[in-house]
Parts: C-alpha cells; structure tokens; sequence
C-alpha cells in the first residue's frame, strides 16, 4: 500500500449558489510577479481539469498587456464549446515556489469575488504531488512529489 | 555571522515602549492606540488575543539579491493573515460597499477600490501581495465553462 506525505494544505472555501446550497471551492492563493516587479495575490481555483492555468481576461493589465487577446491564439475547449483563448507566459509562486508558466486569458470565466481564474496542470503541477479527500474537503500537497 | 549592537538596540527600544504602553495604558482601546501612533501593526483576534506585527531591518544587505531570491522561495512568506478567510467572512458587507469593483485585500481588510484594474494597481504600489479581486455586481453565475 503506497503511502504519501504531504507538506501543506488547501483550503476549501464555502459558496452559496443563488438557491442558497453550498458549494465548496479549493482556492489556492498565487503569487503573480508582473512585469513591473509587483506581487500580486490572485485567488485561483484549483482545477484539474484546465490544462493550462487560465485568468479572467479582464486581468489583462496585471500581465502588462495593453488588451487581452494580443498574444498567442489557442483555441480552448471548454464546457461551453471551443473558445479563443489568448496565451502568454507569467511567473507565479505557488506552494512556495517560483514558477514561469503559461497563462491563459480567456473571456467566458464569469467573474466571481473568491476567485479570478484556475490553477491549471502545465508546468505547475509537474513541480507537485497531490493528494484530494472530496469528502472532507480536504486537498494536500507536497513539494516533494 | 553576527548581527549589529544596533539591531539589538532597535530590538530593546521596542521592548521598553512595549512595557511602558502597557503600563501606561488606561484602557485596551488606549494601548491600541499607542501601538498605531508608533506605526506598529495590530490584531485582535476573535478569541480576544492581541496580536501584534512590527517589523524591523534586522541586518541590511544580508544577502546578495540572487541569494534573498533564492531563500524567499525555500522558506515559507510571512503570514499576512487569510485574506480569503476574511474576504469570504465579509463579503455582503464589501459587495455593499465596493459592488461592480475591483477591491485589494491586505491584512484582512480592503486598502483600495476602483472601478478600473490600472487605477487599483496605482494605489496599490506600497502593498507586497495584496489580494485582489473583483465585486461583481450581477450575481454569481456557478455553471460556468472552463478551459479544458
């Protein structure tokens, strides 16, 4: 039976939706360097099902950019259909690493106060192991995987 | 390695304004007050402890820039408090006040708003590691589509 060890934690967050059930979010709060040097925390969703780690395209400014859609087209399937998202490349510090990863910006993320994109598997999570309880909401991770 | 005489003054001139204060003090609300005209960060905690934060240049120039990057991303940040926590915690009351704005979050309270990112980033420029998010002003929409 493998037996894993992990470093740190993820908190998970309760929502209401507009019925009033709970929803419960595993957030991870990252470090995001921008170009003029500034840190900056942005709240994520942890999701492994995003492939690349994505931002609401309104974010654009935080990444210097003069629009959102000025770098790398990528055409993105999501839940609603394929969409263009636009990708460039950041450095984050998640779980206390620094990390130059891709980012996409996409449009069709609504916004939400708790979070303002998803932390996606490209390159971040190969730095990760993770371990997820859905039940007790609990999500764990090492920086030793 | 040795730390300077007067990184251990600073350290005692600390220790003896905090007695003094605290003798001082006719009342918590006084000793709170004493700490904020002294620039000294506190907190009191829902189960009533003070926390305090005062931060102080224990040795400068400690390490090369290259080495400060290198340690900052092997040891743990200083804990700012859960802004998140906080965020969610109060978050009628800041979509009462900040609705359809963009908000920074830094130690559990909101230092800056505005209707537009660049200008909350031009406020902002003091902070290290504000967090910041958005107010919608339309409900929260929870079916959502996402990268795939």
């Amino acid at each position: 039976m493998p037996s894993k060890n992990f470093e740190r934690s993820v908190k998970f967050y309760e929502g209401k939706t507009q019925d009033g059930a709970p929803v419960w979010l595993p957030l991870v709060e990252v470090i995001l360097i921008t170009p003029s040097n500034s840190r900056i925390s942005l709240s994520l969703l942890f999701d492994t099902g995003a492939s690349v780690t994505t931002l609401r395209a309104d974010l654009y400014p935080l990444l210097g950019l003069q629009s959102w859609n000025e770098g790398l087209r990528v055409p993105t399937g999501t839940g609603g259909g394929q969409v263009d998202a636009y990708q460039y490349t950041a450095n984050i510090e998640v779980f206390g690493k620094s990390i130059q990863c891709p980012i996409n910006l996409l449009q069709t993320l609504p916004p939400h106060p708790f979070f303002c994109g998803l932390l996606g598997r490209d390159t971040v999570f190969n730095e990760f192991g993770f371990g997820f309880w859905e039940s007790t909401h609990e999500l764990f991770v090492t920086e030793n995987p | 390695m040795r730390l300077s005489e007067t990184t251990f003054e600073k350290i005692g001139d600390f220790k003896s304004f905090f007695e003094s204060a605290s003798i001082e003090a006719k009342s918590p609300t006084e000793f709170l007050s004493a700490l904020d005209r002294t620039g000294i960060e506190s907190n009191v905690t829902e189960e009533g402890h003070l926390m305090i934060r005062y931060w102080q240049i224990g040795a400068e120039n400690f390490v090369s820039p290259e080495q400060a990057s290198i340690i900052r991303t092997s040891r743990p940040l200083p804990d700012q408090g859960d802004n998140m926590d906080w965020l969610s915690k109060n978050l009628q009351t800041i979509r009462q006040e900040n609705c359809g704005k963009w908000v920074a979050v830094y130690n559990e309270r909101i230092v800056a708003s505005s209707s537009t990112l660049p200008d909350l980033m031009n406020q902002i420029k003091e902070y290290d590691r504000p967090l910041i998010t958005l107010i919608p002003a339309e409900p929260v929409i929870w079916t959502f589509a996402y990268a795939l």
